[in-house]
């Protein structure tokens, strides 16, 4: 109830108005979205190229956080981050149990995530990458990450 | 429930704005609490209306965007009973409750800024000011869709909603029926019953079909003129509009004859004397209905006069017109005593009538004098007001009946009342009597019992002696005593109950 409430006057604003580089792909329900965010510079590392989003809505958002993976499909790669698994799943503070408040919305995440990209330089993978992907079975908020760096 | 405490005042019971949209910076949130501070007359109000749900702000449609100054960053929506932080961040007193919950039980802080929350006086009321413009923005009912057009200030939403919209739901007012139905229906009962529309056929709920159902609004043509037209509006499009619907000629209330398509009819009218003349014709035949159903109900009502008349007339003038039998003494003359004849007795010839007939008229040049003039007249200036006289002859002798009644009730009163008094006295004397023999009685029984007993008591003690044996003995003669005892107090309780029956009776 309080989730649908919210997300309907979030969709009437990103329907109106985006920031640029953020498109609103997907949004038929309030338990899933798809956003596509763009990187604005001239970074070399994600020139040209556009990656999706998957927000996934619980019934206590924004009191909880929402999911927020990249998603792998013919037209959007996963961008390259040490914080971004090969799989999509995001290491971002913001995202995490602790990190989140509930005055961040789809549209404030896009933006954050846009400017996490911006200012990486390293073309790498998150340490453990590959057995993280192989083995992981666990929802990206169920697990806890530690945040290795800070800079982001 | 958050572990801040409520530091702010609730607010006076009769500001009805600040009670409803804002302020009072205690956290816990408590509906209960927020209701009761309404004005009582709202409450009972409610209460005797069937349960309404009061609108949710957080869902109400603004007739523009609010403010983003008035724009709560959790729900997105502006602002409801908001409060803030000592950081100057502000949210809706319920919003910043959910948020709160979900973090640090022990550390709480600003979903904004990230500050940490002081509970003991966090959070704080808000300006004044904001809680004026907030009730101030402009808002539309929560019942428009369902076809409410009102738009006012968000302060009156809520009684736009609980008392006065036509649209709101409430409890059908079938109690056996459990579904919601607008207000404005509500007088209709229930209509939560199924019926065949007349336009497809198809069973549907009664208050559904009100609004119109799907082939009501889909679209047909005109059978006479093939215009596309909502099935709904084909019964009103034939009657009033079809061009081309065989229609009589307005002037036929006066004998034109025609009857053509309408757009033929409507071009003979504007030339036919008879149509430019049905107009006031029918305006005519109207007026002339309305006076003949008026006129109706007098003509009955001249029926009954006229028939109270003859009966009055039947009994003032018995068949023969005898003038000698005529009252020749003044009813109403107060010295006159033997006019009125005491209350038991049948009326005397005070009551004789008048002659049968009108006083003879005289030839019509002498008309005006008559009444005054005629020797032979009785001493009453007219009829009426013979009548007169005997109407307060009657009542008089009403009025003595009466009061006589009175008198004899009173004393029949007192005398039942002597009667009843003596009466108890008699049973006073009757009640002392039977108590006193009951005490001789008493006292007879007692003194034979006594003598029973000591009997008894002398023969258990030879028998004691006789057998020897202590324990045995004194079981029998404590068995012997208890019969003894109920003995005793059998005849007593009945003779107990009979002089009481005997009281009663
Ligand atoms: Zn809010
Ligand atoms: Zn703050
Ligand atoms: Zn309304
Ligand atoms: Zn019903
Ligand atoms: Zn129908
Ligand atoms: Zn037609
Ligand atoms: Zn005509």
């Amino acid at each position: 109830m309080f989730a649908s409430k919210r997300l309907s006057k979030e969709l009437l604003k990103l329907q109106d108005k985006l920031p640029p580089g953020i498109t609103l792909v997907k949004a038929d329900n309030f338990e899933e979205w798809q956003m596509d965010i763009r990187v604005m510079d001239d970074n070399p590392l994600y020139k040209d190229e556009v990656y999706r989003l998957k927000f996934s809505f619980s019934q206590s958002y924004p009191i909880e956080a929402p999911e927020v993976t990249f998603l792998r499909t013919p037209t959007t790669p996963i961008p390259w981050h040490p914080h971004v698994y090969s799989n999509g799943i995001i290491c971002l503070d913001l995202l995490d149990r602790q990190g989140w408040s509930p005055v961040h919305n789809v549209e404030s995440i896009c933006v954050s995530l846009q400017s996490m990209l911006t200012s990486n330089t390293k073309k790498e993978r998150p340490p453990g990458d590959e057995n993280f992907v192989r083995y992981n079975t666990q929802r990206p908020r169920d697990i806890s990450f530690v945040f290795h760096d800070n800079q982001v | 429930m958050s572990t801040m405490s409520s530091p702010e005042p609730i607010p006076p019971p009769n500001d009805r704005r600040s009670s409803r949209a804002s302020s009072s910076a205690g956290l816990p949130v408590n509906n209960s609490l927020s209701v009761a501070t309404e004005p009582s007359d709202l409450l009972v109000r409610r209460k005797s209306r069937l349960s309404k749900i009061p609108p949710d702000v957080h869902l109400l449609e603004y007739t523009s965007p609010p403010d983003s100054n008035l724009v709560c960053l959790i729900c997105h929506s502006a602002f409801d009973r908001p409060v803030q932080l000592a950081c100057q961040h502000y949210f809706c007193r319920e919003c910043l409750v959910h948020a709160l919950a979900a973090q640090h039980i022990e550390h709480k802080t600003c979903p904004t800024c990230r500050r940490s929350i002081d509970p003991e006086r966090e959070p704080l009321p808000i300006p004044k000011i904001i809680e004026t413009m907030l009730d101030e923005l402009v808002v539309r009912c929560p019942n428009t869709k369902s076809g409410c057009d009102w738009v006012d200030q968000r302060a009156n939403v809520h009684d736009h909603v609980m008392l006065y919209c036509e649209y709101t739901q409430v409890e059908c007012p079938n109690h056996e029926c459990r579904l919601a139905i607008s207000q404005k229906d509500f007088h209709k009962g229930c209509l939560h019953y199924t019926v065949s529309c007349e336009h497809c056929h198809t069973a549907m709920m009664k208050r559904d079909l009100e609004v119109g159902c799907v082939v009501s609004v889909s679209s047909i043509s005109c059978p006479h003129c093939a215009a596309d037209l909502l099935r709904l509006d084909l019964k009103a499009h034939v009657k009033d509009i079809c061009p081309k619907v065989v229609v009589p000629c307005q002037g036929a209330v006066v004998g034109c004859t025609l009857r053509a398509e309408r757009t033929e009819v409507v071009e003979h009218e504007r030339a036919c004397p008879m149509a430019t003349m049905a107009p006031h014709f029918r305006e005519q035949q109207a007026r002339i209905e309305r006076s003949e159903a008026r006129l109706e109900p007098l003509a009955r009502k001249v029926g009954i006069l006229e028939d109270g008349l003859s009966n009055i007339t039947n009994m003032l003038y018995p068949a023969n017109g005898d003038h000698s039998s005529f009252p020749v003494t003044n009813p109403l003359d107060p010295n006159n005593s033997d006019a009125f004849p005491p209350a038991p007795l049948m009326p005397t010839p005070d009551f004789r009538l008048p002659p049968a007939s009108f006083p003879p008229v005289p030839p019509s040049n002498d008309q005006s004098q008559t009444p005054f003039t005629n020797p032979t007249q009785p001493p009453f200036d007219s009829q009426v007001h013979h009548l007169l006289t005997l109407h307060d002859t009657l009542r008089d002798e009403v009025s003595r009946i009466a009061n006589a009644l009175t008198d004899v009730e009173g004393r029949t009163n007192m005398m039942i009342l002597n009667e009843n008094q003596r009466v108890k006295d008699e049973m006073l004397h009757t009640n002392a009597a039977i108590n006193s023999m009951r005490m001789q009685l008493h006292w007879l029984m007692s003194a034979t019992l006594q003598q029973r007993n000591s009997a008894a008591s002398r023969a258990t003690g030879g028998s004691t002696s006789a057998s020897g044996s202590g324990s045995g003995t004194q079981g029998a003669s404590s068995s012997l005593g208890a019969r003894g005892s109920g003995t005793l107090h059998a005849p007593i309780r009945r003779l107990s109950d009979s002089t009481r029956q005997d009281v009663k009776l």
